[in-house]
């Protein structure tokens, strides 16, 4: 009888390659000398079947008949040894020719039919490579059940049905009986879980639609799972092909938070639409606000999305991220971190007795500066700290004026911008604090007080828009540091929303020839972050316009590369949409053409793992360049930009980027270690740490400054100790050296960022969705990285500050139908890829179980440890809405 | 009439009403009343802008039950304080000295670290500085000129090192040694070669001994003998046909021999201490063994101790060096090597020392065991600390302005430099200087490039591999007031 498919169908890849390799291998001569060992049984079989191949090319049909459903029978029944070849195939080998010719003569009939059903299995084994006879003689044969003779031979039917595909289509010959054939494989296999297979054939034929008919509730996890992971490593425009197929599935199966994940990742708002819109459970529609809101992008609901309108506004204010820091605070105080820390907390000099300097008696504007940013990093979003929120009531009315004014200059700026850092995300109370700041008669506060405004409602939408209302007056000051710091405050605080009414204040600077150029940049960078990946044409124009009328002399600046990456984030992730802007980057002086080309090509293709794109940026970068040119570095950061979509691409890069550091120019020098940062950001790898310590101590101090702070960069939100280590003997071993010290102290201050609860990775919900605002931000603080000397140790360093849009906290929050944290436990542990696999294999491994809230490390999944809730979200990360479990049983 | 909730921080007021008919300004006021925050300071968030004082309400489309935000604090405005810090970046460099802790390193002129590590070494020493400061610059008529000039430029380097924080240069020292003393300007292949420190060292002092003299010829103004003679007398011994002589002489430092039983300093400053010596015999007639054993009559302020570590390989022809092991201490007492007369001298200093001692000792114990018993042990450590370095200074400060009869040498020595070796032979390798600074600290001062170091980590060149090691170490006197 025929084998029963489902024993088999876990391990049969490998077993294909043996029986299908075995006959082709063997000579037959060795098949002959066998002959002679047979024993009897099979000496019996081998007469019988000759026997039968005679009787089958009798004239009389009645006998044929016989002969041929016995020779079924026989082969039939053998099957079910998978090892090696079934002995009535292989006894049938010689006449394989035989049966052949004489098929050919036969006259049509249902006789004929059948022998060529025989045939197509016969050929299985015999088939030369590339005649598909197997497929041929089935086109021919009579159509019956695919499975009846196993497993193996619709496999070689599938592969041999996308090789006669591709051969058709050049041809443009018909398919249609091919296709007919394929939806018989295809329901063969998601029937018996091999789903990678049936979906691998429908990828191959070019029609995936047909999927959506054959999986049913057992299996549509499985295909989903395989889709979304495929889409990775195929070529545009498939991928979005393949995703929208599972999006279909998922929801027709009502797995509307995976539906909306994969809208989220094709960024088709029409799709989000249509899971608000088709969803009508209220908590789940909480619970797709939150995954929304983690995002980070901006999403009006509307009155079909949520009919109530109560309903609708508590939906919008999840989305809103009104309440996130409520959410931060619950797990600050679960954690028991909440008590406030100071720079030197962090630097731990006691633990480098001796060699730390010795205790300095008098104020180092840098040292302070480094001081500010460190105390800003670590206590970011608890508000409160030692430095800058000091009770205003203790002595000498307030000591954290002075503090903002142990700063110098420019210092003064970001010290009140830290202020907004500290109260990151309370808009209410930070806003309070910020106030009294508005009014000093020092520039560089106010200036800082309106980055810190921007700082403050980072991701926060709010129905009164107190940031656009406060900033709006500002943008046109006479100052140059004021309106940098309320242009930048608008583009933080409203990046990804596109929000006409500031496009209108903004765009007008970028043309006014009056305006200085680093005005110029920041309205740039703003732009590009407020209308990140929306290739809006007005901004692009406006940008294109501005770096035209630029100056040969001002196309030098340091500060113009921000002119490119504007208009680069307008097309963030967006592929092609860049294209017809390149072009017009072609006509720029040459001085910046290369540089726009780079940083154009990485902006739109980052978060695609393109590999093309990575070879052309790698191309690049492979010159020796003469002239000084200044376009490699973006390409540097490029590379890691495109790579860094998933892990074996990223492990490639990281490799790539080694042979660069090591047969590259200087200024690629300078950038790898940034684009290292990038690629492992807040995720501590050792081999990338051992070539950041590395580098580290290079001679080069620009490259050792890189490297530094992308030591930060990787450990960032980590407290890794063994970073942290490493700073810290970097600050006494460039205790002197002023310019890394302060490096290392930024360092410092990321690694502890949010004392350990913060992360800066772009990419979330399992390392599935990349959050295009985080990105914007992170990219324009390591753009600003490669000339470190010019812009972060010199009077920008604010733009430390950009990393503030990829700040999210690491952690999982439980919380109940009513919103209120609730603590269940859960397990945590390293993600396992089970994609592909059968059953239902174990997602993590190596777990410790924890209760929620939990912080989640980079590359952890956490799943209930009880079975009395029901999470919301298939994956457990940042809000999750728990749901009791009806048939939950106490003592279960 | 309109009623709005505003909201103000994180509290709202539910139900505020507004009269179209007057002015924005009449509804802050209301808002004053709840919130106490003058009108002038209230920022109210209206459609995207702030509401104006004059606005016309109208126009602002403000609806029924709308929420309203008010932003806005009663708080004192920051004000910058009178007077702003002083931060480092500003000031000029000779004050910056003070702020780094330690004096500028010395650029290398090539192969001159032996004399960088030298003049670092000697730098340290305060007394030193402030004699070379009275040093005229008119030349003593029983001076040759080059002494003259070599005394002027470490003078003139002294005070260019306390002044700057980048590094110095030593050219104009380094013409003048050179000429002073011509095998310091030994060249091969063109380059300067690299020196033995301890030559630098010793020439370097005499000169300066001959140099700091005074006029008068009394012989107990030769500040540099002061500062680092030691007077030994010896006990010259002939086994053979029992004669006995004593003499006395004058030396600039203690070597510490380096034999298959040495391991300590101690025992090869012992060993230093003994020689066997042939000459002469006038009651034998002919020349005999002599055992001359030396003893210290009279101590130095600061003590050099040389580690012999070279001797004249003739095979390879240079100075081979040996890489013994030798352990030194940070505290070194002198007391057994001392004479008969001088054991007398140091008893009652000796004893105030121990007394002082252990009265700290006992006041710690009172303070550990009265204080609770969570107490940090760093804090105890930085108490520790700053005691001990607030104490060498007054020291210093005190030596500095008093002479010897008020403070008493107790034959106890603290390390104070180190000048170390690095290679095989003398000839080659790194001379490095390791000084504490007086604020306690160690600085390895490595050409141009100062270190700051943990005091463990400098009883750890004491040789024993290809490390650093010891060669020349200087003590200072631990001196009691009596």
């Amino acid at each position: 009888m025929a084998p029963d498919p489902n024993s088999a169908s876990g391990s049969g890849t490998s077993k294909e390659d043996t029986s299908v390799k075995v006959p082709s291998k063997d000579p037959k001569k060795k098949d002959e000398k066998k002959d002679e060992d047979l024993s009897d049984e099979d000496l019996a079989l081998k007469l019988q079947l000759e026997l039968y191949v005679e009787r089958v090319q009798d004239p009389d049909p009645r006998l044929q008949k016989v002969a041929l459903e016995s020779m079924r029978q026989e082969i039939r029944t053998s099957t079910s040894s998978m090892t090696s070849v079934p002995k009535p195939l292989k006894f049938l080998r010689p006449h394989y020719g035989i049966l052949k010719a004489y098929y050919e003569t036969m006259a049509d009939s249902d006789l004929k039919k059948y022998l060529a059903d025989i045939l197509s299995v016969l050929a299985l084994t015999m088939s030369a490579e590339g005649e598909r006879e197997s497929l041929k003689y089935r086109l021919l044969g009579l159509e019956g059940d695919i499975g009846s003779w196993g497993h193996e031979y619709v496999r070689n039917l599938a592969g041999e049905c996308a090789q006669e595909y591709a051969k058709r289509q050049s041809e443009e010959t018909s398919i249609e009986d091919l296709m007919e054939l394929v939806t018989q494989i295809v329901a063969f296999h998601m029937k018996h879980n091999a789903e990678p297979e049936a979906v691998d054939l429908l990828m191959e034929v070019e029609d995936l639609d047909l999927l959506i008919d054959h999986v049913d509730k057992t299996n549509f996890k499985r295909t989903c799972l395989y889709l979304t992971s495929a889409a990775r490593y195929l070529p545009g425009p498939d991928d979005m092909l393949v995703l929208d197929i599972a999006y279909m599935i998922y929801l027709k199966y009502e797995e509307y938070s995976n539906a909306l994940q994969i809208a989220l990742f094709l960024d088709n708002m029409q799709y989000v639409r249509q899971v608000f819109t088709v969803c009508d459970d209220l908590l789940r529609k909480k619970q797709f606000c939150y995954i929304v809101a983690r995002h980070g992008i901006t999403f009006e609901l509307d009155d079909e999305m949520a009919a109530d309108d109560e309903d609708r506004e508590a939906l919008q204010e999840i989305i809103n991220n009104t309440k996130s820091s409520e959410g931060y605070l619950t797990l600050a105080r679960d954690i028991e971190v909440m008590e406030p820390k100071s720079p030197e907390d962090i630097y731990k000099a006691h633990l480098l007795d001796g060699r730390a300097s010795a205790g300095a008696s008098v104020d180092s504007a840098r040292q302070n500066l480094a001081a500010t940013f460190v105390n800003a990093f670590v206590n970011a979003g608890f508000g409160q700290d030692k430095l800058m929120t000091v009770p205003s009531d203790s002595l000498s009315g307030g000591s954290s004026g002075n503090w903002l004014f142990k700063n110098k200059e420019h210092g003064k700026a970001s010290a009140a911008a830290s202020l907004g850092m500290i109260l990151l995300w309370d808009v209410d109370s930070g806003l309070a604090q910020i106030d009294k700041y508005f009014h000093s008669n020092d520039n560089h506060v106010i200036a800082g007080a309106l980055l810190g405004v921007g700082i403050v409602n980072c991701g926060i939408k709010n129905d009164c828009d107190p940031a656009l209302a406060l900033l709006a007056d500002y943008i046109d000051k006479e100052d140059s540091s004021i309106r940098i710091g309320a242009i930048m405050g608008l583009g933080i605080a409203y990046a990804g929303s596109q929000n006409e009414q500031i496009r209108s204040k903004l765009s007008p600077i970028l043309n006014d020839a009056k305006a200085p150029l680093d005005v110029v940049a920041f309205t740039a960078i703003s732009l590009g972050l407020i209308y990140v990946g929306s290739c809006n044409e007005e901004v692009a124009q406006a940008i294109i316009f501005a770096l035209m009328d630029r100056s040969e002399l001002e196309l030098q600046e340091p500060l113009t590369r921000f002119l490119p990456l504007g208009l680069g984030l307008l097309y963030l992730g967006k592929q092609e949409s860049v294209e017809a802007t390149a072009e017009v980057s072609k006509t720029f002086n040459e001085k910046i053409r290369k540089c726009c080309d780079m940083t154009l090509l990485s902006c739109a293709y980052a978060g695609t793992g393109n590999v093309l794109k990575v070879q052309n940026l790698l191309g690049h970068c492979a010159q020796h360049l003469e002239k000084g040119e200044t376009h490699q570095g973006p390409a540097v950061l490029g590379i890691a930009m495109v790579a860094m979509a998933e892990e074996l691409g990223l492990e490639m890069a990281i490799r790539s980027l080694e042979h660069l550091l090591q047969y590259g120019e200087q200024n690629i020098r300078r950038a790898v270690p940034v684009a290292l940062g990038l690629l492992c950001i807040s995720n501590p790898k050792v081999n990338v740490m051992d070539t950041l310590s590395r580098l580290s101590h290079d001679a080069d101090s620009e490259v050792a400054m890189a490297a530094v702070i992308s030591l930060g960069l990787i450990g960032a939100g980590t407290n890794n100790a063994r970073i942290a280590g490493m700073l810290r003997n970097l600050s006494s071993y460039y205790y002197k050296d002023a310019s890394l010290l302060f490096c290392v102290r930024i360092a410092q201050g990321l690694v502890h960022l949010g004392k350990g609860l913060l992360t800066l990775n772009p990419y979330h919900s399992d390392r599935f969705l990349l959050s295009p605002t985080a990105l914007a931000g992170l990219v324009t603080m390591l753009h600003a990285c490669l000339d470190m000397k010019a812009i972060i140790l010199g009077k920008y360093h604010y733009v430390l500050y950009f990393l503030v849009l990829a700040m999210q906290p690491r952690m999982l929050l439980t919380v109940d139908e009513n919103l209120k944290p609730l603590s269940v436990p859960v397990r945590v542990g390293q993600a396992v890829d089970v994609v592909g696999q059968a059953g239902r294999p174990k997602t993590i491994t190596g777990f410790q179980t924890h209760s929620t809230p939990v912080l989640l490390a980079a590359g952890d999944r956490a799943e209930l440890a009880t079975e009395k809730y029901i999470p919301l979200s298939p994956i457990l990360e940042g809000f999750v809405i728990l749901k009791e479990n009806p048939e939950y049983r106490e003592g279960h | 009439m309109l009623t709005v909730s505003v909201k103000w921080q994180k509290e709202v007021f539910p139900k505020v009403e507004i009269d179209m008919s007057q002015p924005p300004y009449v509804f802050k006021c209301q808002l004053y009343d709840l919130t106490g925050v003058p009108p002038e300071r209230q920022k109210i968030m209206v459609k995207g802008g702030l509401l104006k004082d004059d606005a016309d309400w109208a126009t602002l489309g403000v609806k029924e039950g709308q929420k309203l935000m008010m932003m806005g604090t009663a708080d004192e405005i920051v004000k910058a304080p009178e007077k702003g810090p002083v931060f480092m970046e500003d000031l000029p460099e000779e004050e910056q000295v003070v702020a780094v802790g330690h004096s500028a390193g010395l650029f290398n002129l090539g192969n001159t670290c032996y004399m960088n590590s030298t003049i670092q070494c000697l730098h340290s020493v305060p007394e030193l500085k402030s004699a070379l400061v009275k040093y005229p610059s008119e030349r003593r008529s029983d001076l040759d000129q080059t002494s003259h000039m070599l005394t002027a430029a470490t003078r003139e380097l002294f005070n260019e090192l306390d002044k700057s924080v980048k590094p110095v240069a030593p050219m104009q020292f380094w013409m003048v040694l050179r000429k002073k003393y011509p095998q310091f300007g030994q060249l091969h292949n063109g380059t300067f070669m690299q020196q033995d420190a301890e030559e630098c060292w010793t020439q370097l002092l005499y000169t300066l001994s001959q140099s700091l003299r005074s006029p008068s010829p009394s012989e107990s103004l030769d500040t540099v003998k002061a500062l680092f003679g030691i007077e030994l007398v010896s006990r010259i011994h002939c086994q053979e046909s029992g004669e006995e002589s004593s003499e006395t002489e004058s030396v600039y430092s203690l070597k510490c021999h380096i034999s298959q039983e040495v391991n300590h300093l101690h025992e090869g400053l012992k060993h230093g201490l003994k020689s066997e010596l042939e000459k002469a015999s006038p009651s034998l007639g002919r020349s005999a063994i002599y055992l001359k054993e030396s003893r210290i009559n009279a101590l130095p302020r600061y003590l050099t101790v040389q580690f012999v570590r070279f001797f004249w390989k003739r095979e390879s022809n240079q100075k081979a060096k040996i890489l013994r092991k030798v352990d030194y201490p940070l505290e070194l007492d002198v007391y057994d090597f001392c004479s008969d007369d001088l054991h007398k001298k140091l008893e009652a200093p000796r004893q105030s020392l121990r007394d002082e001692e252990s009265k700290k000792l006992g006041l710690k114990a009172n303070e550990k065991s009265s204080g609770s018993k969570d107490n940090d042990v760093k804090m105890t450590d930085a108490e520790g600390s700053s005691n001990g370095s607030g104490e060498s200074s007054k020291a210093t400060s005190e030596e500095g302005g008093s002479s010897d009869r008020e403070s008493h040498l107790t034959g106890i020595y603290d390390l104070v430099a180190v000048l170390t070796h690095k290679g095989r032979s003398a000839d080659s390798g790194h001379y490095v200087a390791w000084v504490k600074q007086e604020n306690g600290k160690w600085i390895e001062f490595d050409d141009d490039n100062p270190i700051p170091q943990r005091e463990d980590d400098i009883t750890k060149l004491s040789g024993g591999g290809d490390w650093h090691m010891a060669y020349i170490c200087m003590y200072k006197a631990r001196a009691v007031p009596m």
